[in-house]
């Protein structure tokens, strides 16, 4: 276990040292200041768009760890030979992806921690700004528990873009299939009910709806852990529908990491 | 009889990259390297030496034959411990400083925290780094660099030591902090596997000198056995035009 937290804080130094990480979220933290004017344009809805700005930029700033920090770290330890610095070291492969996993987690959860900070700052602004009447639907806790779920879902997709890694040789095929992944994953459940009930006139075929229903399985439904508009209303999100998200979450993110253990210990690194 | 620490024998591997011919990079690979010795091995380009090392460092998985380190598989990490290994190109971290990279080092090899220390300060005065212990790897030079690697490749006082070109771009003062090192290591009774294509400095260092040529050991010379530098090219030459 200390092999694996040596590795994860190596990651999160790593990672912690990147310049596009301190780029965006200065932008991101921009567009939050930004959000509380663009509000004053939708006076009856200010707290609804205010939110869902917020928590959309939260996410965005998430979703950076697995699109460029994890497939740009792993792609890059195998092409510049970094991680050969590790394990020729007393640390096992297994070691090494789990290290590194933990260590972008972390970093992702560092990201959305400091944007959830000015999301909440945002809204007492807005507050301030605009008079408490409008701020009397929020639920601090909804939009809590939506960025917690949110980082469930990134961490999903993280443990899918180690998947991809481990399986691919480049960085532009693991981005492609971590994109098409994030695409299936937001889009799964809305294809799944048009195929398995279709307006009327349509007809799908038989295969189509088995192979939809097949990759419903396979895919992560990233599309359930997206509760923005949830908390923009003020209505609670339930313990029992967070709890289960979160085991699903955890399942998945086990089995990816599991298949990426056994894939990348089957390879030559060099 | 010493103990052989590295044995090799019959080792095959083929690598196989997508929609390319399969290119063998060992063909038949039979070695034994002494506890306590330091083994040169030479040879020319595309000889199988890298390979030897990456199958030694657990990064590579040969196909067939055996291979022990230490009497340990070298594809366990439990191996790597007895290993510190420094690749031609040292690949640290660019952003993480010599001091990040020696605490990682402490932490894997479970030194304790006050020891860590104190390893960190012997290490960064053997290697002359203690200005710029604290500095990110990616402002070093070459040979800062490769001094920094030495450092944490011997981190957790390994028996054997791997060292892939460890000279290679440096200095003469570099070099002659490099082999002073090497030396002074082995005459601890650690063992020494070095590759590279400046024959003087195996001649110099290396106890045994092995001559790779397509994948497999042509031919082992005691160093005390060469009259001269020449004699040494004059054999690798005639081997790799073989």
């Amino acid at each position: 276990m200390n092999t694996i937290f040596a590795i994860a804080s190596l990651t999160y130094k790593e990672g912690l040292k990147h310049r596009v990480l301190f780029g965006v979220l200065v932008a991101a933290l921009f567009l939050m200041t930004g959000a509380l004017l663009i509000s004053g344009f939708f006076m009856r809805d200010i707290v609804k768009v205010l939110i869902d700005f917020c928590l959309s930029v939260t996410n965005l700033g998430g979703l950076l760890v697995p699109f460029f920090l994890t497939i740009g770290m792993l792609t890059g330890d195998r092409d510049k030979r970094t991680i050969v610095t590790i394990l020729s070291q007393n640390v096992s492969r297994t070691q090494y992806i789990l290290g590194k996993y933990f260590g972008l987690s972390l970093l992702t959860a560092t990201i959305m921690c400091i944007l959830a900070m000015a999301t909440y700052f945002t809204l007492l602004g807005g507050s301030l700004l605009y008079g408490e009447y409008y701020f009397k639907s929020l639920s601090l806790y909804s939009v809590a528990t939506s960025i917690v779920l949110s980082y469930v879902g990134i961490s999903i997709l993280n443990g899918v873009v180690f998947l991809w890694c481990t399986l691919t040789t480049t960085s532009f095929l693991a981005t492609l299939l971590t994109i098409a992944t994030y695409i299936i994953g937001h889009s799964i459940d809305d294809v799944v009910r048009f195929v398995e009930s279709p307006p009327p006139g349509v007809t799908v075929a038989t295969s189509i709806v088995k192979a939809v229903q097949i990759f419903q399985y396979v895919f992560p439904n990233l599309a359930a852990f997206d509760h923005k508009l949830t908390a923009a209303h003020g209505l609670a999100i339930p313990l029992i529908d967070s709890a289960l998200l979160c085991g699903y979450g955890v399942s998945y993110i086990a089995f990816s990491l599991a298949l990426s253990v056994i894939i990348f210990s089957k390879r030559d690194l060099c | 009889m010493a103990d052989k620490i590295i044995k090799f024998k019959n080792v095959k591997k083929t690598y196989s990259a997508e929609l390319k011919r399969k290119k063998t990079a060992l063909t038949s690979l039979s070695l034994e390297v002494e506890k306590g010795e330091v083994f040169g091995i030479i040879g020319p380009n595309g000889a199988g030496k890298s390979t030897t090392l990456k199958i030694l460092l657990g990064l590579v998985l040969h196909d067939s034959g055996e291979v022990s380190l230490n009497n340990h598989d070298p594809a366990t990490p439990a191996s790597h411990q007895h290993i510190g290994y420094l690749p031609e190109s040292p690949c640290l971290y660019p952003n993480l400083s010599l001091i990040d990279h020696l605490k990682f080092a402490g932490k894997v090899a479970r030194y304790p925290k006050k020891l860590i220390n104190t390893r960190i300060d012997e290490l960064l005065h053997l290697v002359n780094m203690t200005q710029a212990a604290k500095t990110a790897i990616g402002k070093y030079s070459k040979g800062m660099t490769q001094r920094a690697a030495l450092a944490y490749a011997l981190f957790h006082k390994p028996e054997i030591a791997i060292l892939d070109e460890p000279m290679s771009g440096m200095d003469p003062i570099g070099r002659k902090l490099i082999i002073d090192i090497i030396l002074e290591y082995n005459r601890m009774g650690n063992t020494v596997l070095f590759c590279s294509h400046i024959l003087t400095d195996v001649q110099r260092i290396c106890n045994r000198i092995g001559v790779m040529h397509k994948g497999r050991l042509a031919t082992t010379l005691n160093s005390s056995q060469l009259s001269s530098e020449l004699e040494l090219e004059d054999i690798f030459l005639s081997t790799a035009t073989k």
